[in-house]
């Protein structure tokens, strides 16, 4: 602990004020005709954990380039601790930063290293040391600064990367995509690290990714971002069960995605009519056309004469050990994935009539046409 | 050893000994006694080293090369790497002219760029004078500064300087404390290079040279002229192991390079 109140700036400092509050107002970015990013507007409590995911090519990227000065949007501001700092240039925001391939100055030792951003702020030898060994006790690597990066294995280079980012006790940590160069070992160790990290230093994190499991397990909230624009921005259980659209249903884990009639009260699926709570739509839904959204681990896999299901072909079992997905065609067509605890389903092959339950509350409905 | 193998050396060799012995020959006899050119050697003297020392107007020539060739260096050093930054790291069109371009002072007959820098210093005044020999020759030896700084540039990470200026580093900060040391050996090279080849130029030192200095290789010109005596082939001696001592440490300092640049990844 005495090296985190080195870093987080003393004893007399809790950990939940050093981080500060992120406001992205109207963020616009335009390559050429690709608007990279399109209005977005982010509201970054002070402290938060926040992941930034979409596909490459969704502008998330683009964001934080912006949030570290080294991209100037075309439209918008940022402000971060109330302060405008939408044109200051990357090296007064005061802002910390892991990048991707770790960044490290191959000529000099991991203590330098470390030290570099204490020296761009004048602060004297000694002091130097004596902060950037406290930074490599927080991240775990006491004893590693004579060495030179490429002594290290990526984990360790990642670590320093992150002990140079958090050493000059920033009040925003930006990381880009920091665990993809790493193996899924060391990237779970990692995130473990980086959590760690964030509850013991208080700081305001903007973690950009485009692996969900890391967004989830990680973050407070989640920012799905697609063309440039944000789909939904939660914590994620909401994410997961309740997707704001079918990207986003489709983005976060598996979803069923089962054409329907909708009447305004019962979806008509396959000859049968399935009556849904008030809550299930997201958004409105007009009626007719419309598309049922399951979660294939919320299907129940039944007799086929049962009447509250829908009778279907098994056309696929792929066994999981644990688990086994069962994915069947609906008799209209409509092919449906459903994982059942392996242990509960009845020996079933291609061809078996079956019957799939969906339970009240476990579907939603989101409109048919593209959102 | 099969006989592609053996075709293989023997035409290397053949190579070889097509560029060196000219060399061979001509060294040999800076040690000749006789006061004109004889090969092989006649008898063995050093005395015309100490001559080509003990001669004012030789000295005078040296001295003004060093100076030329050190302020070349120089010039074209700073010139040839914030030219080799901009064509790696800057924007893309001007680059792609700018590397066409590039090659010209490479690619054009020398007596070619005299006459040009010739006409253009006589109506400019700078004819005969330091910072003409300087900016013409700075014109020869920068494109071998950048052809081996970019080599070098190339391998570094431009997100270095992203994360130096994260730190808290300006933009020249962050060149100057992590990009300028890992290619700083190649710099380096490229100085000795650009040194070499200044020091060693006669062309355009023919053309610009005024009555007063004249650079070493435009005096040994008048001297072959007048005289011819074994001072000649002493000088080619010493610009000779001048000229290799200078290849072989720019030689070691890129692969230096090399090593420095590396990505901390492997």
């Amino acid at each position: 602990m005495l090296a985190i109140g080195a870093i987080a700036g003393g004893p007399s400092v809790t950990a939940a004020t050093t981080g500060a509050a992120i406001s992205v107002r109207g963020l616009t970015r335009r390559f050429g005709a690709v608007v990279a990013v399109d209005d977005v507007s982010l509201e970054i409590a002070a402290g938060e954990f926040i992941a930034l995911l979409g596909p490459s090519g969704s502008g998330k990227s683009t964001v934080l380039m912006s949030l570290a000065g080294f991209d100037l949007p075309d439209a918008g501001r940022i402000l971060i601790g109330g302060e405008d700092c939408t044109h200051l240039p990357p090296h007064r925001r005061n802002i910390g930063m892991v990048f991707q391939n770790y960044t490290l100055f191959p000529h000099l030792s991991v203590a330098d290293n470390v030290a570099f951003p204490l020296k761009m702020r004048g602060i004297g030898r000694a002091e130097r040391r004596a902060r950037a060994e406290a930074a490599l006790e927080v991240v775990r690597l006491s004893g590693f600064g004579a060495r030179m990066p490429r002594q290290l294995s990526g984990g360790q280079q990642q670590r320093v990367a992150l002990a140079r980012a958090i050493v000059y006790r920033p009040r925003v940590l930006l990381m880009d995509e920091p665990l993809s160069a790493l193996d899924k070992n060391l990237r779970e160790e990692m995130q473990i690290e980086i959590k760690r990290l964030h509850s013991e230093l208080g700081i305001t994190i903007v973690f950009v990714t485009h692996d969900q499991g890391e967004a989830l397990t990680m973050a407070d909230r989640v920012a799905i971002l697609r063309a440039g624009r944000v789909q939904q921005i939660a914590p994620a259980r909401t994410l997961y069960e309740r997707p704001a659209n079918l990207f986003a249903a489709g983005f976060i884990g598996d979803m069923n995605r089962i054409p329907t009639t909708w009447d305004g009260r019962a979806a008509h699926v396959a000859g049968r009519a399935l009556a849904l709570e008030a809550e299930a739509a997201v958004s409105a839904v007009p009626p007719g056309p419309a598309i049922l959204a399951v979660r294939p681990e919320r299907i129940g896999v039944a007799a086929p004469d049962r009447p509250d299901a829908l009778p279907a072909t098994v056309t696929d079992v792929v066994y999981g050990g644990a688990g086994t997905l069962v994915i069947a065609t609906l008799d209209d067509g409509a092919q449906v994935r459903a994982r059942a605890p392996s242990a509960a389903l009845p020996p079933l092959a291609p061809g078996d009539r079956v019957g799939l339950v969906v339970p009240p509350g476990a579907a939603l409905l989101y409109p048919a046409e593209a959102p | 050893m099969r006989p592609r193998g053996l075709l293989l050396d023997a035409a290397v060799a053949a190579i070889l000994a097509f560029v060196l012995v000219p060399i061979l020959i001509v060294l040999p006899m800076a040690f000749s006694e006789t006061t004109y050119l004889a090969f092989p050697p006649k008898g063995f003297t050093t005395g015309w080293f100490a001559e080509f020392f003990d001669d004012r107007r030789w000295m005078a020539a040296l001295r003004f090369s060093l100076e030329i060739a050190a302020a070349t260096a120089l010039l074209a050093t700073l010139v040839g790497t914030m030219a080799s930054y901009a064509l790696l790291r800057g924007a893309g069109a001007i680059g792609t002219a700018f590397r066409a371009l590039l090659v010209g002072p490479i690619v054009v007959p020398h007596i070619a760029l005299a006459v040009a820098l010739y006409l253009f210093f006589q109506r400019t005044g700078l004819g005969g004078t330091r910072l003409g020999y300087v900016l013409a020759h700075a014109v020869i030896a920068m494109p071998f500064v950048v052809l081996t700084v970019t080599a070098a540039l190339a391998s570094v990470d431009p997100g270095l300087e992203d994360a130096a200026m994260i730190c808290g580093a300006s933009r020249f900060a962050a060149f100057r404390l992590v990009t300028l040391p890992l290619i700083l050996p190649n710099v380096v090279s490229g100085a000795l290079f650009a040194f070499i080849i200044s020091f060693d130029e006669p062309v355009v030192a023919f053309f610009l040279a005024g009555i007063r200095d004249k650079t070493l290789p435009r005096m040994m010109f008048d001297d072959i002229e007048q005289n011819l005596t074994p001072v000649i082939p002493a000088i080619a001696v010493m610009l000779t192991g001048l000229s290799v001592a200078v290849l072989v440490s720019a030689a070691l300092l890129r692969r230096l390079g090399r090593t420095k640049a590396a990505p901390a990844g492997e």
